[in-house]
Parts: structure tokens; C-alpha cells; sequence
């Protein structure tokens, strides 16, 4: 744990966070909730100094400057969702997080994974909450000097919840801390993803075709020949593939120097195989969810509407009536 | 024209490194930090809308923790985690919104409060 941050400093901070939030979070005292992002901030200044130091002294190499400035907006961001006032400002500020972790997605790699979530969240999740945020506001009342409700502007048991939430990241981040230096690494990662990449290639034997052809490798008539199990014959190790030619039923070999460059699987690739070849009920099931969702929605959120009993069944002959019309003339 | 290599290639070369136990670690800070600043919002707002984007912030910080997984390890289960995440926040989202359209109905307040006669 030592390598990556000293103890006493992880429980300083902590105990600045839960101060700064405990300030910070709605109140009447307004000078206090300005005193409390300002502890705040000193706990993350704390934080990014004292991570990007020890990490530097340890020698290893720092995940990347652009992570910093990306943890500290959502962090920040964070904050000030759960300390303003305002829902409307606070799911701003979610955007804003959303956003500042997809940049730190993007350095870990996952693509598409950062702009699937600026899409779904910033884009429909947070736009529904919004709409919800408007529908469900009353009208501020003239007559109050504040135009902001009770209910947000004075928050619930602020000190007690602060003291569980940095109690429980201070349990968090040490668990973490001690378990990380133990994580199992990739033995030989370069080899070992170049593998990984090659064999989602195996099972995409049309995707190796397409790429060949464009590079130019195939000649009329050829394709990549596929093994008993559908899959594409490519030997892995050896870095060749075996190209059959389908008028005149013979095989050659392409070796290595010639494989282009483009012939690789991608991200998009990787992720797309893995979630339907490996998860494929779980989709199912993630189907499910959704469509229970959206019929408990609907169930939950329609309005009973009162009827005197000669009004429905007037609204039944109406609907009778506009439903069939040519009834309703045969019978003038 | 050595150093113009071709770009996918450079982004083959630069994936594959397992993520450093140091850098792991701050990622993980990252998204346990996010996780108790939603708790914590959740805990103390009375907004109901709030107290649920506040589920949402919980939400985003564990799939940041599940994309640092994936990529220490150089798979891909960690995204598709995460896909289901979204999956899971959405139908959330929609059950939750339902639910604050009705209580909103009933007391024409958002405040959580309101229902605390509910002592279930």
C-alpha cells in the first residue's frame, strides 16, 4: 500500500472529503457551504498530488496526464451534483461527470464503451430525468424571498451520513490498496493479446475475407479457407493463412510478411464477439429487464380517471360508434 | 517513411500493456470515490429525483471500476459489464421516474418526507 499512497494521507483524506461535504451540502449558513468546497477541493488537490508523487517516486509509469484532469472534473463535478441546491443543476453536473469519465474510458481503451455512455446517458437517460425534474417542480411561490423549496435547500442528517460514506471509502480504498499489487498481470500481455485479437479473427471468417480483399491479397475466386467448424483457417502461432480458391479447388499459403496491417480485431470487434458469443442469455435476460421496465412504467405511472356511470357508457357507445361506421348508418 | 507507421498499427502496439498495479489503483480510487459521494447523496438529499440520480452517480462509479478490471486483464468482459449496467440503469430510471410522477400525484410534493408516515 505504501508504494501507492502513504495510510496517514488516505485517511486525511477522507476525513477533508467528509468535512468539506458535510459542509458543502444545502444549509442555511450559506459561508459555510462556500468553506465546504473549498475543504473539498483541498481534499482533492491532496489526493492528485499525493497519488501523482507517489507515483512518479515508485517509478512505474503514471497512467497518463490526461487521467488527472479527468478525475478531478468528475470528482468535482460529483460534488457539486450532490451539494447544489438545485435539481436541475444536479443533473447538470451528472452530465458533466458522465462526460469526464468517459474521457477516462477512452484512456483505458474502451471506445466504445465512452461513447455508448454519452450517447444512452448524457443523451436520453439524463434528457428523461430532466423532463421529469420539469413536470414534477412546483411553480416557485412569489411570496417566499427564496425561490428555492424547503426540501432542497436544507439537507437530511448531513454530518452522520458523511461520517458512514468516508468511513466506508476509507475501508474501500485500503481493501483496494493493499489487494491491487496482488492482482495476477498478464504474464506476456503482447503475445498474449496478439492471440486474443487473432482468434476473435478465426471466428470472423467473412470479416478476413473483406479485409484481404480490399488489401488487395485475393485473387478472383479466392477465399479464406474455412476449417470443419465454420471457422477461418488460420494458424495463430505461425501467423498464416491458408487461401482456397473456389473454381479450382486449390489451396495456397499466405505467410506473415504478407498479412495486412488492417487485418486485426478492434475494440468494437472484441467487445461485439465477447457479448454475443459469451453472454448470450445474459442479453436475454438484460431484454427482459427492459421490457418489465417499461410495462411497469406505463403501469405505474397511468392516471385512473373518475367516470360517473352514465358517462362511461357513453364514452362506450361513442367509442362503439367511431369504431364502426357503417353500422351506425345502416341502422339511420 | 519508417516513422509514419500506419495508425492502426500504432493503436495495436499501444493497447497491450497490462495497467500497472499504481495505475489501477487510481482508476479504482477514482470510481470508489464516485460511489460514496452518490451514497452519501442519496443519504441526505430529500429530492426523490435527486436521491435517484444520485443511484445513477453509484452506478457510474462502478462501471468505471469494471472498465479498469477489463483492462488490466485485456478482455472484454468488463465492457460488456458495463453494457449491462446501462441496461440495468435505464430500467431504473424508468421505474424510478414512474414512481416519482405518482407520489408526486399524491402529495404534489418531491420531498421524501412526505412519506414518512410509511414506517414499513
Amino acid at each position: 500500500m505504501d508504494t501507492i499512497i502513504s495510510p496517514i494521507a488516505l485517511y486525511l483524506i477522507c476525513v477533508l472529503g467528509a468535512l468539506g461535504i458535510a459542509a458543502a451540502l444545502p444549509r442555511r449558513n450559506k459561508a459555510l457551504e462556500i468553506t465546504g468546497g473549498l475543504v473539498f477541493a483541498a481534499a482533492i488537490g491532496l489526493a492528485v498530488l499525493v497519488l501523482g508523487l507517489n507515483a512518479t517516486e515508485s517509478g512505474q509509469p503514471l497512467p497518463n496526464y490526461f487521467f488527472y484532469p479527468f478525475a478531478i472534473l468528475a470528482l468535482g463535478a460529483s460534488a457539486r451534483m450532490i451539494t447544489h441546491p438545485r435539481p436541475v443543476y444536479s443533473a447538470l453536473y451528472f452530465i458533466l461527470t458522465i462526460i469526464a469519465s468517459c474521457g477516462m474510458y477512452l484512456l483505458l481503451s474502451a471506445e466504445f464503451m465512452a461513447f455508448a455512455l454519452v450517447i444512452i446517458y448524457a443523451g436520453a437517460i439524463l434528457i428523461t430525468y430532466l423532463f421529469v425534474i420539469m413536470l414534477a417542480t412546483q411553480a416557485p411561490s412569489s411570496a417566499s424571498e427564496q425561490f428555492i423549496d424547503e426540501t432542497d435547500s436544507v439537507a437530511r442528517e448531513p454530518v452522520i451520513s458523511c461520517v458512514i460514506g468516508f468511513v466506508l471509502l476509507a475501508i474501500l480504498t485500503t481493501a483496494m490498496f493493499r489487494g491491487v499489487s496482488d492482482l495476477p498481470t498478464p504474464s506476456d500481455p503482447e503475445t498474449q493479446m496478439a492471440l486474443a485479437q487473432d482468434s476473435v479473427l478465426l471466428n470472423l471468417p467473412r470479416k478476413v475475407d473483406r479485409i484481404l480483399d480490399r488489401a488487395g491479397v485475393l485473387q478472383d475466386h479466392e477465399r479464406v479457407a474455412r476449417n470443419e467448424d465454420g471457422t477461418a483457417a488460420i494458424d495463430i502461432v505461425n501467423r498464416t493463412i491458408t487461401i482456397e480458391n473456389t473454381d479450382l479447388h486449390t489451396v495456397r499459403l499466405l505467410d506473415s510478411d504478407q498479412w495486412p496491417d488492417k487485418l486485426a480485431a478492434g475494440n468494437l470487434d472484441r467487445l461485439g464477439y465477447n457479448l454475443m458469443h459469451d453472454h448470450p442469455m445474459t442479453i436475454e435476460i438484460a431484454g427482459i429487464i427492459l421490457l418489465m421496465a417499461m410495462l411497469g412504467a406505463v403501469v405505474l405511472a397511468r392516471k385512473h380517471i373518475e367516470l360517473e356511470e352514465d358517462l362511461k357508457a357513453a364514452q362506450a357507445r361513442k367509442l362503439g360508434d367511431s369504431m364502426s361506421p357503417t353500422a351506425g348508418t345502416g341502422n339511420a | 517513411m519508417d516513422h509514419l507507421l500506419h495508425s492502426t498499427q500504432l493503436a495495436q502496439l499501444a493497447f497491450p500493456e497490462a495497467v500497472p498495479a499504481v495505475t489501477m489503483a487510481h482508476y479504482l480510487f477514482v470510481s470508489a470515490a464516485m460511489f460514496v459521494m452518490g451514497l452519501v447523496g442519496f443519504l441526505t438529499r430529500k429530492n426523490m429525483i435527486v436521491m435517484f440520480l444520485c443511484t445513477e452517480l453509484m452506478f457510474q462509479g462502478a462501471g468505471l471500476a469494471l472498465i479498469a478490471f477489463g483492462r488490466h486483464h485485456l478482455g472484454a468482459d468488463g465492457q460488456t459489464f458495463v453494457i449491462f449496467v446501462l441496461c440495468v440503469a435505464a430500467a431504473e430510471a424508468a421505474m424510478a421516474l414512474a414512481l416519482v410522477v405518482l407520489l408526486f400525484r399524491h402529495k404534489e410534493t418531491l420531498s421524501a418526507q412526505a412519506w414518512k408516515e410509511l414506517n414499513g
